[in-house]
């Protein structure tokens, strides 16, 4: 039979070789298992120790289980130790893979454009009035001063439909609308859709148009550059230059084209500008008395003026569209690195 | 339309002298008064006799200044200066002729002015008159020709020379056509005349179109030796109507359109017959013939206040500098308290109606950068937002925010074989564009899936895994009557593995479809209902009509397309008019504060029973504390008996008042599940 001492030598020799929880647990198996264990056995023979020497062995016993206890408890929690650290091996990722993005959608970017001056607006107290594609002869020419036969009807090459109608040549049609069915003051801009008979590299028989409209007592032509100004300086820079030049549109009088300093080149010259430093970028007017009486609105007490963009030409600008139709190939390519 | 500097330059008067001021500073005044030039170029460079041209853009209500006087009376009137009108120097005709004039039509023709010339010999041109008109892009024919193209570009007169011995007769009426009459133009175009059209006239037939082109066999030929040269006023809208119809565009009807000067006939008549006497030598015989149609009503006085006039544009303008900007562009004020009297020139006839026409001569003379800008005082948003620009914005928020990218379409195709779905709106007829630009263009689109449906097929021969776009925009039909109808639809085409093995891919197919259709109707808190049918363009069994309220809304399914190569696309459309009113925002539900319990059960049912039954048959039962349920899994294949399908569906149980225990929600799960065993089919856990 081993001493206590050559036990707690056999203990030790091999705790010392235990590397994993599988022989942890047979270690412990041995030593402390309720059958066969060392420990049990050891108390199994105290009928064999003499009587008065059996208080000493119950406590040489109690002393060796106390210390195999203190050592399995050890080598556990080394053990565990290099569990954790190995699981935290296994775990480690590498960060430079890529994120998982979630798809963005996009908006066209004609509706971009669109939003973000009908936002412009709204700051400058306009609302946003829409109407018909397919119009009437009269909301599109004749209440906006261009009666049949108009050599004014040559600037605006017309789709028509049956019925005597024809596709909208531009939004000015929802002016008259809202002129018809509502009292100044009036504040809106109209954007749409609209066709003219047109297709080549820089022009498309669709585009679209903001149209706006101010109508009420004591609007003056100053207010015209006004809004113009803060309006194309909010959609381009603070920086940018307003001109207006003297034109003729048969809806308003005086008649205005209005450029700005080119936005490629700050007014520098370049070769969109055609070295000019300016770009034309609306038209615009004070409505012409005749448009008013025809929307029953008399002149005499009522001033107002009216202004209109293409759309589509300033998506082409913001986002270096270099050619109308790109717009409209629908390409996912292009349309998804519009920002929303 | 081309103007030559050195042209210009003999009818204007400036202090220091014209050739002091440079051809960009003339080019910019000219813009600044609403003469725009667009292009200016040198011609002849380097030769003695080097000339600038400008391109201008002269817009339809400045006719008077489509010539080198009227826009040398601008140039002039902006640079201080005056107007130096040649002077015409006509001998006397001593002979009389046989040659008589009557206008039939007195309001279409209001004047014709024409000079007998004879013994004219025809040749070139000298040089200074062939230089002038090559220098604005014309070519010289002969001298009497060039003369008359001259005077037009001088002084904005249309003339015409007929070969006086041509004619038959020497009677010229200006008459309506009658059917069956017609005319070779100058052209060479035989043309058919009818009594819209005026036209002049000898004894027997048509000489010249009034307005827009001679005839070729009155036309002016090398061994041309008598010739009567034409200086009308013809109606703008007659000469319109006359060019239109036969397709024609001169540089005659071009003005006569716009409205020609009155008073320019005789003038321009006697100065290009000086002209040719001294290039083609001749005499003249008898005089001018000056007769008359109907006459206009005198020229408006319109009144012009001043302080009106600084209302109108929003700043102060000196009264004597406004009075002496409209005189030098030739009006005539009459001063009186408020302002003046003015009255426009008899140029400016149709131009100048109405105290809104001076307010513009008035700031484009002055200059519209005399204006200060401002703001028009506003007190916020005129109107608050349309329900239907609300609900639009939302859609397309939502959609982009799920992954997808917006398109527009042109809104015409070239229907009836391209509307592969049956319309939403009734059964109302196609419009049809009359003048399309193609084939393609040819009808106005009466559904948005067409549309959408070519982008997803052209994104998908482009590669890209997958498709995922939407439109919206208005569709259009009409009734009997033509009576035009319009509606808002939205269109999607999906399809394709979005995604790669590492970003866990997604396979688009009809319920992801479905899905963003019901989170777009949810936004408004709308529920869409699909019902299964089959519609034309879609696959049989994978298509559905969607309802709202009992009413089809929308459809949606698999697009077919016969064998493809490539992913299948699956298309919707919904009427957005649909999703209206608007109800936002909506209340929410507070959740329950006691946590609830969820249960699985899975049914194995025959594969024809639509889901749709079984969740009327749980809603049915009003089970006590089901706060809802819904569908976990499909399941057919190994375990499942063929012609059958296993269906999970979990329930969520919650009380508001207290936790619930788990053998009370078994006791109502069992009872449930028993029920649905009962009607649906067989099935274990």
């Amino acid at each position: 039979m081993e001493s206590f001492d050559e036990l707690r030598e056999r203990f030790r020799r091999e705790a010392a070789s235990i590397a994993d929880r599988e022989a942890w647990e047979a270690l412990r198996l041995d030593w402390l298992g309720r059958k066969k264990g060392v420990l049990r056995s050891l108390l199994a023979r105290i009928g064999e120790v003499a009587a008065e020497s059996r208080r000493e062995f119950g406590a040489q016993v109690n002393e060796l289980k106390v210390e195999v206890e203190r050592g399995l408890e050890e080598i556990g929690d080394r053990l565990a130790a290099k569990e954790r650290e190995a699981s935290i091996a296994d775990r480690r990722v590498d960060v430079t893979l890529p994120g998982r993005r979630p798809r963005r959608g996009s908006l066209h970017p004609v509706t971009r454009v669109t939003e973000e001056i009908e936002a412009i607006f709204a700051e400058l107290g306009f609302s946003v009035a829409e109407g018909p594609e397919v119009e009437s002869d009269f909301h599109n020419f004749e209440a906006l001063n261009m009666p049949p036969d108009h050599p004014a009807r040559d600037t605006q090459d017309t789709f028509f439909v049956e019925g005597g109608r024809v596709l909208r040549t531009h939004t000015s049609p929802v002016q008259i609308r809202t002129m018809l069915t509502r009292k100044p003051p009036i504040r809106i801009i109209c954007p749409g859709r609209v066709f003219r008979f047109d297709n080549d590299l820089r022009h498309s028989p669709m585009f679209h148009q903001v149209e706006g409209l101010a109508v009420a007592e004591g609007i003056t032509f100053g207010h015209l550059k006004g809004t113009l100004e803060a309006f194309l300086q909010r959609l381009f820079s603070p920086e940018t230059g307003v001109r207006l030049r003297p034109s003729f549109f048969p809806f308003t009088e005086p008649s205005a084209e209005v450029d700005i300093t080119c936005p490629f080149c700050r007014g520098e010259g370049c070769a969109t500008c055609s070295q000019s430093g300016w770009m034309e970028i609306l038209g615009a007017g004070m409505v012409d008395p005749r448009v008013l009486r025809n929307c029953g609105i008399d002149p005499d007490i009522y001033s107002g003026f009216a202004f209109g963009l293409g759309l589509d030409r300033v998506a082409m600008i913001r986002y270096g569209i270099p050619n109308i139709r790109l717009l409209f190939d629908n390409d996912e390519r292009l349309l998804r690195q519009v920002d929303r | 339309m081309q103007f030559s500097r050195e042209w210009l330059a003999e009818y204007v008067e400036v202090d220091g002298g014209i050739a002091e001021v440079a051809s960009e500073d003339l080019a910019r005044k000219l813009t600044d008064l609403g003469l725009a030039v667009e292009l200016i170029e040198t011609v002849r460079p380097g030769a003695v006799d080097e000339d600038t041209v400008f391109d201008l853009d002269i817009t339809t209500n400045r006719p008077d200044c489509m010539n080198h006087i009227g826009l040398a009376r601008e140039a002039a009137a902006a640079l201080g200066g005056t107007l130096r009108r040649p002077t015409v120097d006509l001998p006397a005709g001593k002979e009389s002729t046989e040659v008589t004039i009557t206008i039939e039509e007195g309001a279409l023709c209001r004047r014709f002015v024409a000079v007998v010339l004879e013994d004219v010999t025809i040749g070139e041109s000298p040089d200074w008159l062939r230089r002038r008109l090559e220098a604005i892009g014309h070519r010289p024919i002969n001298n009497i020709v060039d003369v008359t193209n001259y005077v037009l570009w001088e002084s904005g007169q249309p003339l015409h020379a007929y070969d006086l011995s041509t004619l038959a007769g020497e009677h010229i009426v200006v008459r309506r056509a009658t059917d069956g009459e017609t005319l070779k133009t100058l052209d060479g175009e035989e043309r058919k005349l009818d009594p819209d059209m005026l036209i002049i006239a000898d004894d027997e037939r048509p000489i010249g179109l009034a307005g827009v082109m001679g005839g070729e066999a009155t036309e002016v030929e090398p061994t041309t030796r008598r010739i009567l040269l034409e200086g009308a006023w013809f109606d703008p809208k007659s000469v319109r109507k006359t060019a239109r119809k036969l397709g024609m565009h001169t540089d005659a009807s071009h003005r006569f359109e716009r409205g020609t000067d009155l008073e320019g006939g005789r003038w321009g008549v006697e100065r290009a017959a000086a002209l040719m006497l001294e290039v083609a030598g001749g005499r003249r015989v008898a005089a001018t013939f000056d007769v008359r149609g109907e006459s206009f009503p005198s020229l408006p006085s319109i009144p012009l206040s001043h302080s009106r006039l600084e209302a109108f544009a929003g700043t102060r303008f000196d009264r004597a500098e406004v009075a002496a900007r409209l005189e030098a562009i030739g009006f005539t004020l009459k001063p009186n308290d408020a302002g003046w009297r003015v009255t426009p020139p008899e140029w400016r006839r149709f131009d100048v109606l109405e105290v809104a026409d001076l307010y513009e001569e008035v700031l484009r003379t002055l200059g519209f950068d005399r204006v200060p800008a401002a703001l028009p005082p506003s007190a916020g948003p005129d109107a608050p937002e349309s329900p239907v620009h609300a609900l639009r914005r939302l859609v397309r928020r939502e959609l982009a925010a799920a992954g997808y990218a917006e398109v527009i379409n042109y809104a015409f195709y070239g229907a009836p074989e391209e509307s592969l779905v049956l319309p939403l709106e009734g059964d109302g007829r196609l419009i049809e564009v009359q003048n399309p630009l193609s084939d393609r263009y040819r009808w106005m689109r009466r559904n948005l899936v067409a549309g959408v449906v070519s982008n997803g097929d052209f994104n998908r021969r482009r590669n890209l895994g997958a498709v995922q776009l939407f439109e919206i925009g208005h569709v259009f039909w009409c009734d009997e009557e033509f009576e035009p109808s319009e509606a808002e639809h939205l269109a999607i085409v999906l399809g394709g593995l979005l995604g790669t093995p590492w970003e866990r891919p997604l396979d688009f197919d009809l319920f992801d479809l479905k899905g963003i259709l019901e989170s777009v109707a949810d936004l408004v808190g709308v529920e869409l209902t699909a019902r299964a049918v089959d519609l034309q363009g879609l696959v049989p069994g994978v298509s559905a009509q969607l309802y709202r309220d009992g009413r089809v809304v929308g459809f949606l399914g698999e697009l077919d397309e016969g064998a493809t190569e490539g992913f299948p696309l699956f298309i919707a459309e919904l009427d957005l008019g649909a999703l209206l009113p608007l109800e936002r925002p909506r209340p929410v539900q507070i959740p329950f504060r006691h946590p609830g319990i969820a249960v699985d059960l899975t049914l194995t049912h025959p594969i024809e029973t639509p889901y749709s039954d079984i969740a009327d048959a749980i809603d049915s039962q009003q089970v006590e504390d089901l706060v809802g349920f819904g569908l976990e899994a499909r399941y057919q294949g190994k375990g499942v008996p063929s012609g059958s399908v296993n269906t999970t569906i979990h329930f969520r149980y919650n009380a508001e008042d207290r936790s619930l225990t788990q053998d009370e929600v078994n006791e109502r799960q069992t009872v449930l599940a028993d029920f649905l065993r009962d009607r649906f089919g067989s099935g274990g856990h």
